[in-house]
């Protein structure tokens, strides 16, 4: 790792010519994965890396500037390069180092680094053998786990000097069932920032058979139909809809240069009023949690939605400087080889009133997404599309038929003043989000909710 | 890291893992150095630059492989590599067995594609280029309120592997490439639309060519509708054509048909298409921009039609799916299995031709959520889309709001013509080239 006094010295070349801010961005990532099929461990590998950021602002001109070679006068030369890059008029003095302050979201009791690759091992074993065992027409089971510990350190002109580290664990199983030349797959894919304890507690069994009931219910499933209807949107990781069609469009990357389609709606409304929604960093042990973003800066548990009124942006230093109003603290990114930009954490709608049950019943025709895949979004008309991975007709209140296939179509926006019925059942679920920052942990979530009109593209024609 | 120190770490890195138990060896270099500069409002909003490098160590230890990787090339490094692959070893009961591997004939492999273009990506003249672009893109029309996303990039990068079984693979080669997104506003209604352009030389990026296309991708889908759900005869465009056939190439892997998870095992021989479709991959392609004479596992590609007139003539396979099919490696040894310089074989009909051929039916150009919309075993998929309507063997008013469903398979057999207006994207370790091509008969989904 780079001494302080050598840190001092890139930040020194970076303010030597234009910049009014620079920082230096040094992380450190170790992970290590195993990966079984049908039983067998056919997969197992380890990483450790090491890299530095610097970035140089003046005003809302950026150079950023990495590399993976550790060396101090290599990092010196490259960052005086950046400064000649900059353009500017500011020369803003360097402010003293602060201490060092330290932090973490995560909660951990057993160390998922000092558990042996064999017990993991033992683990997917339970998955695995008991998806094969369930019924013959489960022909695959792929389980795998994954863990890695980041730490990042954040100094800056103005003499912060901050250290987050995160340590997650990931599993995945998933249960595939063949019948003729169909193939279908359920899955489960949770991630924590808890210890290995998460993984001693986690009901393995239960949610194997979970995957293997999905896969089955599934190969047997028509085609959806195609046409608009109501859909009732599960919960847990139904909330990717809202992650997509509304969180990136309230991010300052794109209201900041004005490109959102939420740009100047503070204050408005943009969804309906049974709908509000937060985005909260600061859960501990959460998946997506940090305290600390990428840029220094406190994390914050964000009110976006309140009643349907637009509350917050989530903005992080560049798009503070854009909008002129203060960071968010969500400035994120992959890893040091990317700039931070402004990212989503655990971003979820809030619970309402009703129970599922009698939003499934209040439904006389409808599609039920019980399990939702993934989408993606242009954030500029609000476009959205996403995968139904398990789903049901909804006839006379009543879950009917299963069908596969399902693809949800329409623009955020319309979408949001459409939810028309909450649940009371708010659900976390882990994901990775994908932007210009690279892929970042989240969550996602949702209660239960009902849009009284989405465009299902399927295959059959629809009834209504 | 010169190549040289990186050489001579490796040879300490292999010297050293009979110590840890490894029978076999063999330690990957690669290095690169990278910078981009990302245009908004008449600025250079913001300019990166990087170099990096990294190690990766393969080993086989009773009869089981295992891979670590660094930054670092320290000795703290150099134990860390060895000693986690060795326990990685440990925890393996793969029943497939896995190779390092030398060509005794082919011990040497080589292959530069640096060029002194490449000292031409400067600041200057990226941001001579992207400026000038900014403002021509505003020039083509008052209803464009935003170049949002406009970034010129390039890489230059090296590989370095070296083996127990002495093999010795390098390559290098350079990158460059220009996306530029704007945002169009007419009457409230926003559309977006980008182009992209990758070669190895900038000179050769040539901007009427590109406002051409980016002007027509951005400004022609003001007005555009939904249509009635149903069955259509559709162009593919050449651009959809691409993402689409890359979507569904794990199934011409023959792992995925060993592990049971392609419908294409033990169809080698059958026809799987219509007569007119031939699916193929040269390597070594004259019209690609990479040629790649050899896979990441050392073993030399040679050209092979996946599908020819239709038939299914083979699968790709590296080392151990090859040893466990009982024959030799197709030299698709690439991360797992994957392929370089694909290429759709291309019609004589022009795309207007396309078009009368159709009458009345959809043009696709864009096909979205391929990562999320599609069962890539089953072949299954329905993705939200965009295109024209083709009225009277015209393309006529553009259409949003759409999905298009059918299944890979059933897709391959319902190609009705194929197109002459081939276009090229980077795909898998090469390039993937493509023309339009008519299908008949496909689900949308659209408006009652």
């Amino acid at each position: 790792m780079l001494s302080d006094s050598n840190i001092m010295r890139i930040i020194d070349a970076a303010m030597s010519k234009n910049a009014d801010f620079a920082d230096v961005f040094i992380e450190e990532r170790k992970a290590s994965n195993v990966g079984m099929l049908n039983g067998k461990v056919i997969k197992a590998g380890s990483s450790f890396d090491l890299g530095v950021g610097i970035r140089l602002m003046a005003g809302t001109n950026v150079v950023y500037v990495y590399s993976n070679d550790m060396d101090p006068d290599g990092l010196i030369k490259m960052a005086l390069d950046a400064a000649d890059a900059l353009k500017g008029n500011s020369l803003c003095s360097v402010k003293e180092l602060e201490s060092m302050c330290h932090s973490s979201a995560t909660d951990i009791k057993i160390d998922p680094m000092s558990v042996k690759k064999t017990d993991n091992v033992e683990f997917l074993r339970k998955a695995s053998e008991y998806a094969l065992n369930y019924d013959p027409r489960i022909t695959q089971a792929v389980a795998s786990y994954v863990t890695g510990k980041r730490t990042v350190r954040i100094v800056n002109s103005d003499g912060l000097n901050k250290e987050e580290t995160a340590q997650r664990i990931r599993i995945s199983i998933e249960a595939v069932a063949t019948k003729c030349n169909e193939k279908q797959t359920g899955r489960v894919a949770p991630g924590t920032m808890r210890g290995y304890e998460f993984i001693n507690e986690y009901p393995v069994i239960d949610k194997t058979r979970e995957c293997c009931e999905t896969a089955l219910r599934m190969i047997d499933a028509g085609y959806a139909p195609s046409g608009k209807m109501p859909v009732v949107l599960g919960n847990g990781f139904g909330g990717v809809i809202f992650h997509e069609a509304c969180g990136h469009a309230l991010e300052s990357s794109s209201v900041g240069i004005g490109s959102s389609c939420f740009t100047g709606m503070l204050g408005k409304q943009i969804a309906s009023p049974v709908v509000s929604a937060r985005d909260d960093a600061r859960i501990i042990g959460e998946w997506g949690s940090y305290l600390t973003d990428d840029e220094g800066h406190e994390s914050s548990d964000l009110l976006l939605i309140e009643n349907g009124i637009l509350k917050n942006y989530l903005i992080d230093k560049l798009g503070s400087r854009r909008m002129n109003m203060p960071s968010t603290g969500c400035g994120r990114k992959q890893d040091y080889s990317y700039a931070p930009v402004s990212r989503m954490s655990n971003t979820y709608i809030d619970a309402g009133k009703d129970a599922p049950k009698d939003i499934i019943a209040d439904t006389e025709y409808g599609l039920y997404c019980s399990q939702m895949g993934g989408g993606s979004v242009d954030t500029a008309t609000g476009e959205f599309n996403f995968a139904a991975n398990e789903a049901y007709m909804i006839r006379n209140g009543k879950l009917a038929e299963p069908v596969r296939g399902a693809t949800l179509i329409g623009k955020g926006a319309e979408v949001l003043m459409n939810i028309d019925r909450v649940g009371n059942d708010l659900e976390l679920s882990a994901g990775m989000c994908g932007a210009s920052s690279g892929n970042v942990p989240v969550t996602v979530g949702q209660p239960t909710i009902r849009v009284s009109s989405i465009l299902v593209g399927g295959r059959e024609d629809g009834e209504e | 890291m010169d190549l040289r120190l990186a050489e001579e770490f490796m040879r300490r890195l292999i010297d050293k893992s009979p110590e840890y138990g490894f029978e076999e060896a063999e330690a990957s270099f690669s290095s690169g150095i990278s910078m981009s500069i990302n245009v908004l409002n008449k600025e250079i909003q913001s300019y990166e630059r990087s170099a990096e490098q990294g190690i990766s160590f393969k080993g086989k230890k009773n009869g089981q492989m295992a891979a670590a990787s660094t930054t670092e090339f320290t000795d703290e490094a150099l134990e860390f590599l060895l000693s986690n692959a060795s326990d990685d070893c440990d925890v393996k009961d793969d029943e497939d067995e896995d190779f390092i591997y030398c060509d005794p004939e082919h011990k040497e492999l080589k292959l530069s594609q640096i060029t002194d273009a490449f000292d031409k990506n400067t600041y200057a003249r990226f941001a001579e280029i992207g400026l000038k672009l900014e403002k021509d893109i505003f020039a083509l029309s008052d209803t464009i309120k935003g170049v949002d996303y406009l970034s010129i990039s390039c890489d230059r990068s090296y590989n370095l592997k070296i083996n127990s079984k002495g093999l010795y693979a390098y390559k290098d080669s350079d990158f460059v490439s220009l996306f530029a997104e704007g945002r169009a506003e007419k009457d409230g209604v926003v559309k977006t639309g980008g182009h992209y352009w990758y070669g190895n030389d900038i000179d050769k990026f040539d901007e009427d060519k590109f406002l051409e296309v980016f002007s027509k991708k951005l400004l022609s889908k003001f007005g555009a509708t939904s249509v009635p759900s149903g069955k259509y005869d559709i162009i593919l465009g050449n651009e959809a054509v691409i993402s689409f056939i890359s979507t569904f190439m794990s199934n011409f892997s023959s792992y995925a048909m060993q592990k049971g998870i392609s419908l294409l095992a033990g169809k080698e021989g059958e026809k799987i298409a219509s007569d007119i479709f031939t699916l193929r991959e040269d390597p070594m392609y004259e019209k690609a921009l990479i040629k790649v004479p050899f896979d990441s596992e050392g073993v030399l590609t040679y050209p092979k039609s996946l599908i020819e007139n239709g038939i299914f003539k083979t699968a790709l396979y590296n080392l151990k799916t090859a040893n466990k099919a009982g024959i030799k490696s197709t030299g698709n040894g690439f991360k797992g299995i994957g392929y370089a310089n694909l290429i759709v074989e291309p019609g004589d009909t022009s795309f207007d031709g396309l078009c009368e051929k159709v009458g009345n039916g959809l043009f696709i150009t864009d096909l979205s959520g391929l990562h999320a919309g599609v069962n890539a075993i089953s072949g299954d998929f329905s993705l939200l889309c965009e295109g024209y309507l083709i009225k009277d063997g015209k393309v006529d008013r553009p259409v949003e709001q759409i999905t298009v469903s059918d299944n890979f398979y059933e897709v391959l057999k319902k190609i009705d013509c194929i197109g002459n207006d081939v276009i090229a994207e980077p795909d898998g370790a090469g390039e993937l080239f493509a023309p339009s091509l008519m299908i008949k008969n496909i689900s949308i989904a659209g408006e009652k």
